[in-house]
């Protein structure tokens, strides 16, 4: 009986030069279509990535100067007052949003219908300038709104609900389709069962409803949150001042050079991403029962 | 005791046409047809979850047409259970009586022993996705029982089941009519279980056409 001893280098070149380690296992479990979407993925996280390398390269070459410009009541009071007005705009949004998303939801295919999801997208395909100019001309001092709101001591222009109106208006599509898309994942059967248990319309929304589709409302409210901060041109048609980061940003750049607004620019991007991370991972503790349904 | 005269009512691809049927208190009601004859739109019709666009719904010569499900008495239970994935199995079934006003640990204890009865009392605090397809058709059904319903709605609720939980959920069934006494319309394709559990039966096809009678063994 002959015998075969393996025996050598493991890691030695075959005959066409190519190292046995690679003939082997890893040869095998390479997937060369995840390989490529990786690298191509990874091309695109690799231009963020770069950005942010490069604005913190040169900002903490000189971190004297990020911290004067972080600290400065101006730059904090604007940082403040651009993430309380973006969450104002979204309390409005699920308030009045909220019911929009679940009658899209639950009513059947219509021309009607049809129309009013259009006019929920619009936001996303105007300019950012033509949204901007939309809410100044509904909302000025002698705008439709505008006008009798003014008369009862609510004023936008120049001022913060201008800020937030803008906001709310930027990032309606945002929350709706995403709020819509959980009531969609909800079984109508669940609610009809709720109803003929004894729960009202509401009730049976309140109780069943709602609860299955937090996930989708809390993603739906951070992706409205992120628009809502980040708004800039549609922001300053109305409301110039108060300036929000977006504006000071804009304004230092203008005034102060590129010196300042980078290094606030930088503060900006520090506080987001603490605030984004600990708002993600807190959705893990919410809608636990989304995947069940 | 719940009476469809000559009712119709178009609902996307389904509709009934010109249906009038009469349940009677104690009725064990069996609607077959096949798929897409409206069998389950005219169970949601019976449960008041769909407004007829013609014709009359009677319960006790009263009409109540336009009167919604939370005012029916009717219970409903559904081809894939429908259970709150977002409740325990305990919060399921005391579901309907919460909505009644009973308070939630009132409401619990209210239903301890119908879980006892359908054998799910160790599945409490369970939540229904990690429960088989056998343990949620028991909550299902000791959910709709539990608001005391004067008739009971199936919607196909064996056809998911392997056989021996059927014949197990056909004796529950039987023992639900017979010694409980309610009144159940159940829809199904099945004529082995009309056969074995009603006391009348209809045929639907599309929507109409309607056969009335009772079973007649094969």
């Amino acid at each position: 009986m002959k015998t075969e001893t393996l025996s050598g280098d493991p890691l030695r070149e075959d005959d066409e030069g190519t190292p046995s380690w690679w003939n082997g296992r890893w040869r095998r479990q390479v997937d060369w279509c995840t390989v490529w979407f990786c690298i191509m993925g990874g091309l695109l996280v690799g231009i963020t990535v770069l950005a942010l390398a490069n604005i913190a390269t040169t900002e903490l070459a000189d971190p004297a100067h990020l911290l004067k410009v972080a600290a400065s009541s101006q730059v904090i009071e604007s940082i403040l007052l651009t993430f309380g007005a973006g969450a104002s705009a979204v309390l409005l949004l699920i308030l009045f949003g909220t019911p929009l998303a679940y009658v899209l939801a639950r009513s059947r295919p219509s021309r009607f219908k049809g129309v009013v999801e259009s006019i929920v997208d619009i936001p996303l395909i105007l300019p950012h300038t033509v949204a901007g100019l939309l809410v100044y001309l509904l909302f000025m001092r002698r705008g439709w709104l505008g006008a009798p709101l003014s008369e009862i001591g609510l004023a936008f222009e120049d001022a913060l609900p201008g800020t937030i109106i803008a906001m709310l208006f930027v990032a309606s599509p945002f929350y709706v389709n995403t709020m819509r898309e959980g009531f969609e994942k909800v079984p109508v059967h669940l609610e009809n069962v709720a109803r003929t248990l004894g729960a009202g319309t509401f009730t049976a929304f309140r109780t069943v409803t709602l609860p299955l589709s937090l996930r989708h409302m809390y993603s739906g409210a951070l992706l409205a949150w992120g628009r809502a901060i980040g708004e800039f041109a549609g922001v300053i048609m109305i409301a110039y001042y108060p300036f929000i980061i977006s504006t000071l940003i804009y304004y230092s750049f203008t005034t102060d050079g590129i010196h300042t607004s980078r290094s606030i620019a930088f503060t900006v991007i520090l506080a987001s991403l603490a605030v984004f991370y600990l708002l993600r991972r807190m959705t893990r503790y919410l809608g636990r029962y989304d995947d069940r349904v | 005791m719940i009476e469809f005269d000559r009712v119709s009512l178009a609902l996307g691809s389904f509709s009934l046409n010109d249906v009038s049927l009469t349940i009677s208190k104690g009725d064990y009601y069996f609607i077959v047809g096949p798929s897409g004859a409206g069998k389950t739109v005219l169970l949601e019709a019976i449960a008041g979850l769909h407004r007829p666009d013609s014709g009359r719904v009677l319960l006790r010569g009263t009409e109540i047409t336009a009167l919604p499900p939370e005012k029916r008495k009717v219970a409903l239970v559904y081809q894939d259970y429908s259970l709150f994935p977002n409740m325990q199995v305990i919060d399921n079934v005391s579901y309907g009586l919460r909505m009644q006003g009973m308070g939630k640990k009132e409401a619990r204890a209210e239903v301890a022993p119908l879980l006892e009865r359908f054998g799910i009392a160790h599945l409490a605090d369970r939540y229904p996705g990690t429960l088989s397809g056998g343990e949620q058709q028991r909550v299902a059904l000791a959910r709709a029982i539990a608001v005391k319903p004067d008739i009971l709605l199936l919607d196909e609720p064996l056809s998911a089941l392997d056989p021996v939980t059927q014949e197990k959920f056909i004796d529950d069934l039987r023992r639900l009519h017979r010694e409980d006494g309610l009144t159940i319309v159940q829809v199904s394709h099945s004529r082995r279980e009309a056969h074995l559990l009603a006391t009348r039966m209809a045929v639907i096809i599309d929507g109409a056409s309607w056969t009335r009678g009772r079973p007649v063994s094969c």
